[in-house]
């Protein structure tokens, strides 16, 4: 059998970059850093919460993420949505990831 | 408030001591609301207060980590777009200083005629001491470059073909580059080592240095090495960073500030030391034509320097 650590190696790096598509995806209605978390880890994109906090300011300083501060609530929290800029990136990389889907199934079903 | 508050300050002020002034504030209000959200959430699950921010704080991890994340600051000293050059420069410095500064050291000792265990003892401690700093400034050399000019991995601008190396390629100047440090760390580890190593000794077996005396009373010897050092800084930073006139003009001066240092020094006679002169018994005509080279030397690099820095302005 596989052991746990190379496991979970090769599946961090096939993870790697389906956060921030996921992000761009999610974001397409405003939300704030933890419930975001919280929805990631509900749709199955389990990400650690140091990771997530800086790459949504990365996402926001590459301008594919724009940000509010909502004060309505008791609690002031940041809100990120997804920019112009943004959606375009998520459509590029969503067809980038059918294209994949397909090269795997093609792939799969060859042999 | 109770102590699990001062835990969240504490982590907080963790993370801000890491990160550049104008990020703080809005990087605290929003780390603070997602700990605060974290704690409510655990709390409601049914967690005593305490219990939750600690486990809210644990699964942020650690505060130098998380704001390495922030700062988009690597995690790393060298990283691999520098790795290679980095590896390629130490072992040729260290192949070729550290047998050369030992090489030297012996051989002076042994036209001293010392006693077996200095013969011996002296080589391997100066090699020794050649190498810690050869390994120590190269490292923090490309430390430097790595936290500054090395691509960062959202570049600014667009890419173009007008961001393509100049030729000579890329490889071909690296080369030039390191045999530039090469000379310049055997030429300041001599220098320096002139005035304890030489070949003849005064009447009480203190060696004399070829060198004046003058330039290390004076503190001239250290100013020339630190304006060369400075000068070797400019070449890695126009190899590494994009080209750009404030760089190059600078770069041209501190070499040009060298050139006229030994130029002014060779024309006043500073250079070599007269004892030294007198007990090697050279005639005359040795420091003269000694001091002619230098000029000579200086001027080239003089016009060099200024043809260069005038053809690389008009290509741009």
């Amino acid at each position: 059998m596989l052991d746990d650590e190379l496991l979970s190696t090769h599946l961090q790096e096939l993870r790697r970059g389906t956060v921030v598509l996921a992000c761009l995806l999610i974001l397409k209605q405003p939300n704030y850093g933890y419930a975001l978390l919280d929805l990631l880890g509900r749709r199955g994109f389990a990400v650690d919460a140091n990771t997530l906090y800086p790459l949504l300011r990365r996402l926001e300083k590459q301008e594919l993420l724009t940000s509010d501060w909502n004060t309505e609530e008791s609690r002031p929290r940041k809100f990120y949505r997804t920019s112009d800029k943004g959606v375009a990136l998520a459509d590029t990389l969503s067809r980038g990831w059918d294209e994949l889907d397909t090269a795997f199934r093609t792939l799969k079903g060859e042999s | 408030m109770t102590t699990t508050s001062t835990l969240t300050d504490r982590y907080v002020d963790a993370i801000l001591r890491h990160l550049p002034g104008r990020q703080r504030p809005d990087i605290e209000k929003e780390l603070r609301a997602s700990i605060a959200d974290a704690v409510d959430d655990r709390l409601e699950a049914g967690s005593d207060p305490a219990e939750a921010e600690l486990a809210a704080l644990t699964e942020l991890g650690d505060p130098a980590r998380l704001a390495a994340g922030y700062a988009d600051r690597p995690l790393h000293l060298i990283g691999p777009a520098l790795y290679l050059d980095y590896t390629r420069l130490l072992a040729t410095l260290l192949a070729t200083i550290v047998p050369a500064v030992a090489a030297v050291v012996g051989l002076a000792r042994g036209l001293q005629g010392a006693t077996a265990p200095r013969l011996i003892g002296d080589p391997l401690g100066a090699a020794l001491t050649a190498g810690a700093h050869i390994v120590l400034w190269t490292t923090l050399l490309f430390a430097i470059i790595e936290r500054t000019a090395a691509p960062r991995r959202t570049p600014a601008r667009p890419w173009t073909p007008a961001a393509l190396p100049e030729p000579p390629s890329r490889r071909a100047r690296y080369g030039e580059l390191i045999t530039q440090t090469v000379l310049l760390v055997l030429f300041t580890t001599l220098v320096l080592l002139s005035p304890a190593v030489s070949t003849e000794t005064d009447a009480a077996g203190a060696p004399i240095g070829v060198l004046s005396p003058w330039l290390w009373e004076t503190g001239i010897v250290y100013l020339f090495i630190a304006l060369v050092i400075a000068s070797l800084g400019f070449s890695f930073a126009k190899h590494y960073a994009r080209w750009s006139v404030p760089l190059a003009v600078t770069g041209s001066l501190v070499l040009i500030a060298c050139a006229i240092t030994l130029i002014w020094l060779a024309v006043n006679d500073r250079v070599l030391n007269p004892a030294f002169v007198e007990a090697a018994r050279w005639p005359q005509s040795v420091p003269r034509w000694i001091g002619t080279g230098l000029v000579v030397t200086s001027v080239g690099t003089l016009v060099h320097t200024v043809a260069e820095g005038i053809a690389r302005a008009r290509h741009r």
